[in-house]
């Protein structure tokens, strides 16, 4: 094999030492997994960020079927001095998507990774591989006609539940808090060791998915977000397939009606009326993955004026807020429960409800309708359509779930996303007390002004929310360690004392969450 | 399904390839012929529209005459998406060129990374009445295919910005711009491109068609590329 002479290199790592790491990688995985040419790797290279792709482009990729392999390749990654970026399915599109967060990292892709190792009906829990896809596990389930449902993000069908769960991801059924239906978790550490989470470790163990705490500390939350370890297999809990599912939608009209909405549902999700994680969609979330474009109704740049998003509400029967949510269990428990929801929206004199009978096969609630029920779909992919160019940018700030608190996000994010000609593409997911405020930043990539607009725009929103005490749940790449600067100081020291201690080469995706020993200076 | 250029013409004319649309994934790659111009049949991945018209048109003209384009219509079907990725980890043999809306483009582009596929270019366009933006990311088989597209737009007086990026490339973006006030160029864009990725990697001493006059718009944002496998 030639020698490679790659202008894209590891941080650090001079091109000798970098070619020794990948003779070695060749040797461990053969030809076929050490991709290091240009076109093998545009494809980890396509990002949706505000920033060039160069910023985050790989010097390589890899793909590891064993955990062995992974205890080879940190080998030689500690001898070399060489980052590494692990991904498993790597669709985790409006936050990163599958390229590294600096330049020059080695991909680790697992997605050869891909085995359901095991299925209990009865238990109700489900073991994987990181590789393994929603889609995939939905198809074991439907071919063995298991009493079981999957929950699960909206890129649902082509997604995994490792990746998505160690990123702390959402779904929208009742299980729809997905770290905390993980139950055991097993993690090379970049010293090689092979550590297993919960009740992993006890020789013969049968409650490893059963029984998520274990003994003395408690770990498993340590690996979501970070970069102290690469999870090799994950277990979670399965919701039992209920007999009766009853879906719905709730039409409101006004932009304001965010606060009766949120009062009216806290109790419902508190008490466990509505057991689902629900989607409150604005019309603009609500119009792109229904398959309306910006175009249809304006080419004018900038922010979409509100009198088009009412001309849009006119045409499609779409509310200014779209509230799905679902009921599950026995006929009896349904009724019930129905009973409740429904005099609830009466009492507040506001909202129509469309039922399934009513909605039929119209999109978007069909698709609304299948996510909340475990049944994958692409559906949501639309709203990259809305404006079109290919940024794409989630901004995702927690709040109570308050109505006025409700209110006083969208409004502070709507006023700073128009300021810089952009529009408020929102939708909140509803748990019992916070709510997850999404709000996918749309803009044209092949722009280079509007680039930099989003660019400063999704700054000024961290900024903004951030003097008025809110921070995001998540981020993508680019912006990863400015939000961590948000958390304060005490959590960043503590989070590098870990790294120190844990990976005191920096091989495990330094930059992560914004922890990366080669970078931090404690304050 | 084949096609020629005739009938991409065709399609033209009715506004839309809506008669062209192929059976499967499957049958299209194994009914096509060796062409010309490439030892592998040419796949193309379209949506449906003006844009995705002269695209196709572009490609042809980068056809030998007796050679044919194997054309897929695409949206966001899970099931397409699924057997596309399938296809590539089977290792079947594809050489796919596409012009898609940035919906699909997205869930075929992820599919050719899960499928071990490698990518020569990737572009992302966006085009109003009277100018038009590129941004390329390309490998070295693309060498001088920003400069060809960008004198292509110059000649014919079309206004435009293309932004070039190489991977693995020490060099950072470079950008070309050239404004006009003449609208009746502003649709080139899309043929060339069919014609640069249908021709990417073979020597071809033909020069890039003019786009056939089209009353519509082609307007819009796409996402072009060249995917191997």
């Amino acid at each position: 094999m030639a020698e490679q002479n790659n202008a894209v290199l590891p941080k650090g790592v001079v091109q000798q030492e970098f070619n020794k790491a990948v003779e070695k990688f060749r040797t461990l995985l053969g030809e076929d997994n050490v991709l290091v040419n240009a076109d093998q790797l545009v494809p980890y290279n396509k990002i949706m960020m505000s920033a060039e792709n160069a910023d985050h482009a790989p010097s390589a990729a890899l793909t590891a079927t064993t955990v062995e392999q992974i205890q080879g390749i940190l080998k030689v990654c500690n001898e070399h001095k060489i980052p590494i970026w692990t991904i498993s399915t790597g669709r985790n599109f409006g936050y990163g998507s599958a390229a590294p967060v600096q330049r020059g990292q080695v991909i680790l892709d697992l997605k050869k990774m891909n085995k359901i190792l095991e299925i209990d009906p009865v238990m109700c829990y489900a073991l994987v591989e990181p590789g393994v896809t929603y889609g995939q596990l939905y198809d074991y389930i439907e071919e063995n006609n298991l009493p079981l449902m999957l929950s699960f993000s909206a890129p649902s069908a082509i997604a995994g539940p490792l990746g998505n769960t160690m990123d702390r991801g959402v779904g929208y059924t009742p299980y729809g808090e997905h770290f905390m239906m993980q139950c055991g978790m097993e993690v090379v550490m970049a010293n090689g060791d092979v550590y297993r989470t919960g009740m992993g470790g006890v020789e013969g163990s049968n409650t490893w998915q059963i029984f998520k705490w274990g003994y003395g500390p408690t770990l498993d939350g340590m690996f979501t977000q970070a970069n102290y370890g690469i999870t090799t297999k994950m277990g979670f809990w399965l919701m039992p397939k209920p007999p009766v599912y009853k879906p719905f939608e709730v039409i409101f009209e006004n932009e304001d009606d965010i606060t009766e909405i949120v009062e009216m549902l806290r109790p419902l999700r508190i008490s466990g009326t509505i057991p689902n994680s629900v989607v409150v969609a604005n019309i603009l979330w609500e119009a792109g993955s229904g398959n309306v474009r910006r175009s249809d109704y304006t080419t004018e740049p900038g922010h979409t004026p509100d009198s088009v998003l009412k001309k849009i509400q006119k045409d499609t029967g779409m509310g200014a807020w779209n509230l799905y949510a679902a009921l599950y269990g026995t006929k009896e428990q349904v009724d019930v429960n129905w009973k409740i929801v429904t005099d609830a929206f009466k009492k507040l004199g506001k909202g129509r409800i469309v039922t399934q009978e009513e909605a039929g096969d119209t999109q978007p609630f069909k698709y609304r309708a299948e996510l909340m029920s475990g049944v994958p779909n692409l559906q949501e992919f639309g709203l990259y359509n809305w404006r079109g160019g290919g940024g794409s940018m989630w901004f995702a700030p927690v709040s109570a779930a308050r109505g006025d608190e409700c209110k006083k996000q969208a409004r502070l994010a709507k006023r700073i996303l128009h300021k810089y000609g952009l529009d408020y593409v929102a939708e909140f997911i509803v748990a019992p007390r916070d709510m997850h405020h999404v709000i996918d930043v749309l803009y044209d990539r092949s722009n280079a002004e509007e680039k930099k607009r989003a660019d400063e725009c999704f700054g000024e929103l961290l900024d903004e929310f951030e003097k008025e005490g809110y921070a995001v749940y998540r981020v993508n790449t680019r912006f990863q360690e400015r939000v961590a600067r948000s958390y304060g100081p005490v959590k960043r020291d503590l989070e590098h004392a870990i790294k120190r201690a844990l990976d005191p080469n920096n091989i495990l995706a330094p930059g992560r969450s914004g922890i990366d020993l080669d970078t931090y200076k404690k304050v | 399904m084949s096609v020629n250029r005739r009938s991409v013409l065709k399609g033209m004319a009715l506004t839309s390839i809506a008669g062209v649309t192929a059976t499967g994934l499957g049958s299209a790659l194994a009914a096509g012929p060796a062409s010309t111009v490439t030892a592998q049949p040419l796949l193309a991945l379209v949506n449906e529209g003006p844009a995705e018209s002269l695209f196709l048109y572009g490609a042809m003209a980068a056809r030998d005459s007796q050679s044919q384009l194997q054309v897929q219509r695409v949206d966001r079907d899970p099931g397409f998406m699924l057997e596309f990725e399938r296809e590539l980890r089977r290792g079947v043999p594809m050489n796919v060129i596409g012009l898609l809306d940035n919906a699909s483009a997205a869930l075929v582009l992820d599919m050719a990374r899960s499928g071990g596929a490698r990518i020569q270019w990737l572009g992302q366009h966006s085009a109003d009445a009277g100018f038009s933006r590129h941004h390329l990311l390309r490998t070295e088989i693309a060498e001088g295919c920003a400069q060809q597209l960008s004198h292509q737009l110059q000649a014919c007086g079309a206004g435009f910005s293309v932004t070039e990026e190489r991977q693995n490339s020490a060099v950072t973006s470079r950008q070309l711009v050239a404004s006009s006030n003449q609208t009746s160029h502003s649709a080139q864009w899309a043929s060339s491109i069919g014609y640069l990725l249908a021709s990417l990697g073979a020597p071809t001493t033909l020069n890039i068609p003019a786009s056939p006059n089209t009353s519509l718009p082609v307007t819009g944002s796409f996402v072009s590329f060249s995917i191997k496998a």
